[in-house]
């Protein structure tokens, strides 16, 4: 008996694989019908008018009107906001939670990307002079007025003191010196900064927070005022101005926004926003977890990356969600080229001589551009859902240098440029002109599986030079350190996120002394004028550009600033990746923008 | 020696581990003669092309030598979608044994036995060749462990007394120390001039060297009871020293166990070494091993759409089961005690 199950075993494993072996050819019937759902064309409201109806300024949405009740639940990746303090919060998560509580005088236009009146009814421009009119009879969740009181409580108590972020002090000050603010009357204040200071308008959209409820705090000193309103604070206490109010906080599992019924604005028919009850935020772990609550239907709105977009793409048509493409990400992806040629403390060069003879040769770092094929990483590592970059201001910038048109991977330019930079190709190998091998390290954070890809990539490209790379992943951590602290690295595969609207953010990474100068990080009070010239030419742009006012006259500086970064390639950029959203078709009046994503009207979206 | 291979040879499990085991060794000792690509090949066309598909019948129905088509990457922007599409033009027919390669196609043609990854490498070929790395890193610990904890505990047990004491509190405060803290605090500190297979390699031993403890407390009970034996006093009368009891006649009577607790605790660092590259601590890109590779099918839309990146998972399971399944029965074998699988 058992024999014969045995033989019965053997005989059908064996017909198995003869079957697996033997496969007939019959064409694959590949029957993927390209059907994309039609695009709803979006039609943008107007922007907001100011409406006064009795003694009381509203802020008059222009969207369509809409039902009001429902929820809206949407995620926030990570570990959940880690204050409602909108004066402390230091990462993203906290300050969207905040943001959602506290407006601040002014905002961005979502379209535009100019400034335009929030808090304030309007702001008045005259020279240095930015005078401040308040609306009447707008009121905090108490009840209380909002006044210039509680303007000038929040700039000179907290921001200019410095407490909870001292981030915004910084970017208040002009020259090193903070502007004037005086009180003109109860709902008019004026800011006078000591020059033209171009980014000091967008500054004003700090948000402005109660000062009968915040005094208490931040008398007893900037370390009590930094401890308040942490997220286990009774959301019923919260005295907030916001479209939302703080309903409950679960750690990390959700965060509850209820409307605000007293809020400013108002619809077409004069009816108070927001429309939606409740706002809930999901706290998730990661994408992928994201990603499975959107499919449970848990989440009502999802970020798309990569290879996900397709397949949301195909089942849209018969789907419950809309998606939407916003156009290229502020993020960018790029390779750094370590310029640096001092020494530490004990007289030993951050990177050895022979290399920093090749970094600092422009010819070289051309040639590693020129050898880089963007156009692979973006269809293998973004899957096609990302645009090859070239330039410092990230694709959707308003001060984008449109010149800058980019080039191909061309092997015979790159090669061309090294010749003319004295490197020899021999057996395919590449020595400098004193016959050293070209061998350096390609550091990028482990545990990341784009930036792995990427450097494999980069990798492949540079050997193809005849050069030698050593990749090496690393724990951020240590990663950081080498870029900030102890400069030993060659080059580094990074990522950064910049403003589309404001490039005198970028005055961190572009001036000779900022801390994130990685390319030729000097130490913190580095006295001695080593820089390139056209580093002092970036200082330069930096600080004029700053002191211009319009648009029209800081747009060729900072053309100018990417032309150099173009062409002195100490930052060789690789690719931005596109924004994609999908958002459930019950959610209505949802106008995405390339500058403001998907949500960023939640007191004008409503639900179905 | 020969006697446990016959034994294992009458248990059917065992049987069928130690073959599988067997296999898996060969194979990744000739790579480079089976694989059909080299450890550098890529194909940045071809990131996730799928399997390729391998025809014994042509299309008109007849007997055919086994043969392949190319597959052609084409993008369809409104959908932000990469569809691969065979290009039916021209047949590749299968060559075995040319090139020094066992399995190989007709130039200009692709074989993907397993499809390709991300940077278009061959996902079969790899798997060999990050095998190597996946399937010995077990015994560089072994090597570290046993040495130490054999005469560690083999010390401990036979002096006893306050020497005793003092050697298993020590033990029990390395077995104390937080091993995957330490990791990543290594991770972090390690220098970067190492690559990653001295980094691993490096963290392997550091992993070793905290793991003899458990080890050796095990050695110290049995040479505890060992050393009352009749045949040690008869050592000890003669005159011969402690060292030669103890490494001649205590220790080798450990032999079973020893035995049995190598086998089982191969696979722990097989599972070790896929857990921390999974973490990004381990073996690092563009070298392969198992648990680097499969890190990425962690994405949601590889698991669905790409399974064949979960084939070093498969692996890693036969592995590790086959190593389970051969140290229960050498248990079994060598341990005279222990009642037999029935």
């Amino acid at each position: 008996m058992k024999r014969f199950i045995t033989t019965i075993i053997v005989i059908s494993i064996a017909g198995l694989v003869l079957v697996a072996c033997i496969k007939r050819d019959v064409p694959e019937k590949v029957s993927v019908k390209f059907k994309t759902p039609d695009l709803e064309e979006i039609i943008y409201p107007a922007d907001e008018k100011n409406v006064t109806i009795d003694g009381v300024d509203y802020l008059q949405s222009q969207a369509p009107c809409g039902k009001f009740g429902g929820e809206l639940v949407i995620s926030t990746i990570g570990e959940g906001p880690k204050t409602f303090n909108p004066c402390n919060t230091k990462d993203a998560t906290s300050s969207t939670m905040a943001g959602m509580m506290y407006d601040g005088l002014v905002t961005t236009n979502p379209r535009t990307g100019r400034v335009m009146p929030l808090l304030a009814k309007s702001v008045e421009i005259s020279g240095n002079d930015y005078i401040v009119n308040l609306r009447q009879g707008v009121k905090w969740t108490d009840g209380t007025l909002i006044t210039a009181d509680d303007v000038m409580y929040t700039y000179k108590e907290i921001v200019f003191k410095g407490y909870g972020n001292p981030s915004a002090m910084d970017a208040m000050k002009v020259d090193g010196q903070l502007p004037d603010l005086v009180k003109l009357d109860n709902y008019t204040v004026k800011f006078t900064t000591s020059k033209p200071f171009a980014p000091f308008l967008r500054q004003l959209s700090y948000p402005i927070v109660p000062k009968h409820y915040f005094k208490p705090y931040s008398d007893k000193g900037e370390s009590v005022f930094n401890a308040f309103l942490t997220p286990d604070t009774n959301p019923k206490e919260i005295v907030s101005g916001g479209a939302f109010k703080l309903k409950e906080y679960v750690a990390a599992q959700r965060v509850v926004f209820e409307r605000n019924p007293d809020y400013y604005k108002i619809n077409l028919k004069n009816e108070k926003l927001p429309y939606l009850n409740k706002l809930v935020y999901l706290i998730v772990g990661d994408s992928n977890n994201e990603i499975l609550k959107f499919e449970a239907k848990e989440i009502d709105a999802l970020a798309l990356r990569g290879s996900n977009v397709a397949r949301y793409k195909l089942k849209e048509a018969a789907s419950d969600y809309i998606i939407y493409n916003l156009g290229p990400d502020t993020g960018t992806l790029f390779l750094v080229i370590n310029l640096n040629s001092r020494r530490d403390k004990n007289c030993k060069p951050y990177v050895e001589p022979k290399k920093q003879c090749w970094f600092l040769n422009r010819d070289f770092r051309a040639a590693i551009d020129w050898a880089i094929d963007r156009e692979s990483m973006v269809r293998n590592i973004a899957s096609g859902v990302a645009e090859p970059l070239f330039t410092a201001e990230s694709l959707n910038s308003i001060y984008l240098n449109k010149y800058i048109k980019g080039h191909p991977c061309d092997l015979d330019v790159a090669q061309k440029s090294l010749e003319k930079a004295g490197f020899v190709l021999k057996n395919g190998i590449l020595y400098d002109s004193c016959g050293n091998r070209v061998e350096f390290d390609l550091y990028t954070n482990a545990g990341n599986l784009e930036r792995e890809a990427l450097g494999v990539m980069v990798k492949q490209d540079l050997e193809n030079l005849g050069m030698k790379v050593n990749f090496k992943p690393v724990e951020f951590n240590s990663l950081v350190n080498k870029l900030t602290n102890t400069h030993d690295w060659d080059m580094a595969i990074m990522g950064l996120t910049g403003s589309p609207l404001e490039p005198h953010d970028g005055k961190n990474v572009w001036t000779s002394s900022g801390s994130l100068h990685m390319f030729n990080q000097r130490p913190a009070g580095y006295a001695i004028d080593d820089r390139f010239d056209w580093e002092k030419e970036l200082d330069k742009i930096f600080s004029e550009g700053a002191l211009k006012l319009t648009y029209e006259e800081r747009k060729p500086l900072y053309d100018r600033y990417q032309t150099i970064i173009y062409n002195q390639k100490p930052i060789i950029y690789l690719y931005s990746p596109i924004r994609i959203t999908a958002v459930r078709k019950k959610v209505k009046n949802v106008f995405p923008t390339s500058l403001s994503g998907l949500l960023y009207n939640l007191d004008e979206i409503y639900i179905q | 020696m020969s006697n446990i291979i016959e034994k294992i040879f009458e248990d059917k499990f065992a049987k069928i581990a130690f073959l599988t085991l067997l296999f898996l060794y060969t194979v990744i000792l000739f790579a480079n003669f089976i694989a059909p690509y080299s450890n550098t090949y890529s194909n940045r066309d071809m990131s996730y092309a799928p399997p390729s598909k391998i025809y014994t019948i042509d299309e008109s129905g007849r007997l055919s030598w086994p043969y392949t088509y190319n597959y052609i990457r084409e993008y369809e922007p409104s959908l932000m979608q990469t569809v691969y599409k065979q290009d039916r033009s021209k047949k590749y027919y299968i060559k075995l044994l040319t090139n020094g390669h066992l399995l190989s196609v007709e130039n200009g043609g692709r074989l993907y036995l397993l499809g390709t990854d991300i940077n278009g490498r061959d996902v079969f070929s790899r798997l060999l060749y990050g095998g190597r790395i996946s399937m010995t890193v077990g015994f560089l610990a072994l090597l570290i462990v046993f040495p130490i904890g054999l005469l560690y505990g083999g010390i401990s047990g036979y002096f006893g007394g306050i020497v005793d004491t003092l050697m298993m509190r020590f033990a029990e405060a390395v077995m104390a120390i937080p091993s995957f803290y330490l990791l990543i605090i290594l991770a972090a500190i390690l220098p970067g001039g190492m690559t990653s297979v001295q980094r691993f390699a490096l963290i392997v031993v550091i992993l070793a060297l905290i793991g003899w403890a458990g080890f050796a407390r095990v050695v110290r009970g049995m040479v505890l009871s060992i050393k009352n034996e009749e045949f040690v006093l008869a050592e000890k009368t003669i005159g011969a020293s402690d060292l030669r009891i103890i490494l001649k006649h205590i220790l080798p009577q450990t032999t079973s166990y020893v035995i049995i607790a190598m086998t089982l605790s191969v696979p722990s660092y097989i599972l070790a070494e896929s857990g921390l590259s999974f973490l990004g601590l381990g073996i690092q890109q563009p070298d392969a091993s198992w648990g680097n590779m499969l890190k990425e099918a962690q994405e949601f839309t590889n698991i669905l759409y790409r399974p064949w990146l979960l084939t070093p998972g498969l692996l890693i399971f036969t592995a590790v089961l086959s190593f389970n399944l051969l140290g229960d029965s050498i248990r079994d074998i060598l341990d005279p005690k222990s009642q037999k699988r029935t």
